[in-house]
């Protein structure tokens, strides 16, 4: 269900002390599961035959419901389409059935659900560098519909809990104060709860990165971005613990339990195996880039404002690995602004005017870049900068202290 | 603000009063009585004049530091207003360990207003679960005597409501003051801003 429950899992433990405990898998590291065994176990137009699995699909079309009337959904139709013929691609046999919703939650996170509704976070989108990590991620979650691991693992945990309704579970589990952790965010549909019900084994999660490298290799994304997704994950929350003084795995519970790496290095295999010499692979950035564009700034600003400085700082260095540019430059400046320990000012300053510089950059990245200068005594500078913002946004909703401060 | 925390609040205060007997004023409660007469809030360096009884709720937004202080009408998930009384350089509007990944920015004396709202904003973003935040204005505005600023806004929680605040700041001798309003958009927003109003404007600093 969730691209990130391996590490999910590990979280909710912590949070809810050992009411996840049961939904653990233990045991040694398993041999990696071949991209080529995997074969989808439904077809198109899938409906469910048994009673029990009936059942959860009525549960779960309240769910969809739910969601589709939130008012956390981003409503843009453009990317909903565009999210729509991904999965339409790379969703294997059920490509057709899927439905795919995006909702506005700064964290780096899509899931699938059994009746195939996929969910996928802003955060993610923001995260992606081209076209092929979202079709991988979103591969990987039609993976688990494929081979049924919600229905699976929905029946494991009945048979260990022997609560028969899925209420009831729900109600169970959301008594116990377990829940998958999804940020602080998500109370929308009981989320975290259902999701807790369906996790999924190692062996799950193997199989739909086996299944996912094979279902974007075939439509012509290069199958090594799936490790690639995950190389920036790690590094991502490597940064941000290092930033706070923590480390991320070091001394804790997480020794114990197989790391994103070994899932990394396995799908790192799966691509090698399965890259056919001589094939032309694209990663469709530009395509990817163009159609994110409009929202764009708004992922960024998302994130940054968080004010997490450590992964922020990553994933924009990251994302500039692509080529630097005025909107990456100015949030730079807004990670160290936000960061305020000494010397960031200044650091953020040099961030607003290496932004200006740029053809692209906001029209806040002039408004930034107006208050440094005026902080630092260059007034007629700092005005020329303020105007500049008020040109370039006419509606501002600051004008009124810009234009006092402009004078 | 951050709606857990406040069913947690209202969890353990549910405790004690299911088991007073007798009622009154004893027993422990997260609220107390604001009398209609002029008052000190925070760390006692404001005073304020209500136009009519309001509730002192146990920090709950800002979690409990000296300098603030929340007030509710109708229950802190509907409307509140919140004082920020002389916040000193390098303190947050909140506790917060610094090894938390996500921090709402620290106060500096030499801040704008427009850093001020980033500030606020963060702590919305950070602590409020908001998942989008919009500022609706930043202007000057006289406040305490000095040359302070309004900022309005409206954010979208992760409860799916639609909430709408506005501040009146200024920092004075370096310290921060604030005095914010927080409700939800339909009905308490109108509902409570003549309160608000009339709040500010009997704001004094205490000699």
């Amino acid at each position: 269900m969730c691209v990130r429950c391996d590490m999910l899992t590990r979280r909710s433990l912590l949070v809810g002390g050992g009411a996840a405990a049961a939904a653990l898998h233990t045991g040694a590291a398993q041999a990696r599961v071949l991209p080529q065994q995997m074969v989808p176990l439904v077809g198109p137009g899938y409906r469910p035959t048994e009673r029990d699995e009936q059942g959860l699909w009525k549960e779960m079309d309240r769910v969809e419901e739910e969601i589709a009337g939130t008012n956390l959904l981003i409503d843009n139709p453009r990317i909903g389409h565009y999210l729509q013929d991904l999965i339409g691609t790379v969703g294997g046999p059920a490509a057709k059935d899927f439905r795919i919703y995006l909702l506005r939650i700064p964290e780096f996170n899509a899931m699938m659900f059994p009746t195939g509704f996929a969910v996928v976070f802003s955060g993610l989108l923001l995260r992606m560098r081209n076209e092929a990590q979202l079709a991988g991620v979103i591969a990987h979650e039609s993976g688990h519909f494929l081979r049924r691991h919600m229905i699976r693992s929905w029946r494991d945990q009945k048979r260990k809990t022997d609560i028969l309704a899925i209420g009831a579970m729900l109600a169970g589990v959301g008594g116990a104060g377990a829940g998958v952790y999804l940020g602080d965010y998500v109370q929308l549909a009981q989320l975290g709860t259902i999701l807790t019900l369906f996790q999924y084994s190692r062996a799950m999660e193997a199989e739909a990165d086996a299944m996912g490298a094979k279902l974007i290799a075939e439509t012509g994304y290069p199958p090594i971005e799936m490790s690639n997704i995950w190389e920036q994950l790690i590094g991502e929350e490597n940064a941000s613990a290092r930033y706070r003084g923590k480390h991320r795995h070091r001394g804790s519970i997480f020794d114990t339990h197989p790391s994103e790496g070994s899932r990394m290095v396995d799908l790192k295999a799966d691509a090698a195996e399965i890259t056919v010499p001589g094939k032309a692979y694209d990663n469709h950035r530009a395509r990817y880039l163009t159609t994110i564009g409009p929202i764009r700034q708004m992922l960024l600003d998302d994130q940054v404002k968080l004010n997490d400085p450590g992964a922020s700082q990553y994933l924009i260095e990251t994302l500039a690995q692509d080529g630097w540019n005025g909107l990456l430059r100015f949030y730079e400046g807004e990670v160290w602004r936000l960061r305020n320990r000494d010397g960031d000012e200044l650091r953020a300053g040099q961030s607003y005017a290496a932004a200006v510089a740029y053809p692209d950059a906001p029209a806040d990245a002039w408004r930034w870049h107006g208050i440094t200068l005026m902080k630092q005594g260059r007034t007629v500078e700092a005005k020329a900068a303020f105007s500049r913002y008020l040109r370039m946004k006419p509606d501002a909703p600051d004008d009124a202290w810009v234009r006092q401060m402009a004078g | 603000m951050n709606r857990k925390m406040i069913l947690l609040v209202a969890a353990a205060a549910a405790l004690p009063a299911c088991s007073s007997v007798g009622g009154g004023d004893y027993g422990f409660s997260n609220y107390s009585l604001v009398r209609v007469q002029r008052q000190r809030v925070g760390d006692g360096s404001l005073t304020v004049a209500a136009a009519r009884p309001w509730n002192r709720h146990r920090s709950v937004m800002f979690e409990d530091i000296r300098q603030v202080e929340d007030w509710t009408l109708n229950g802190p998930y509907l409307d509140g207003i919140s004082f920020v009384t002389g916040l000193k350089d390098g303190k947050s509007l909140i506790r917060q360990r610094r090894t938390t990944s996500q921090q709402v920015p620290v106060f500096r004396s030499n801040m704008t207003p427009p850093e001020i709202a980033g500030m606020i904003e963060g702590l919305y973003r950070v602590r409020g679960g908001a998942v989008d935040f919009r500022t609706l204005s930043l202007q000057p505005r006289p406040f305490l005597g000095t040359n302070g600023f309004q900022l309005d806004y409206e954010h979208l929680d992760d409860d799916e409501l639609w909430r709408r605040g506005r501040v009146v700041g200024t920092v004075v001798n370096g310290q921060l003051y604030l005095i914010l309003l927080d409700a939800a958009k339909s009905h308490y927003w109108d509902a409570i801003l003549p309160d608000f109003e009339a709040v500010v404007a009997s704001a004094r600093l205490s000699s």
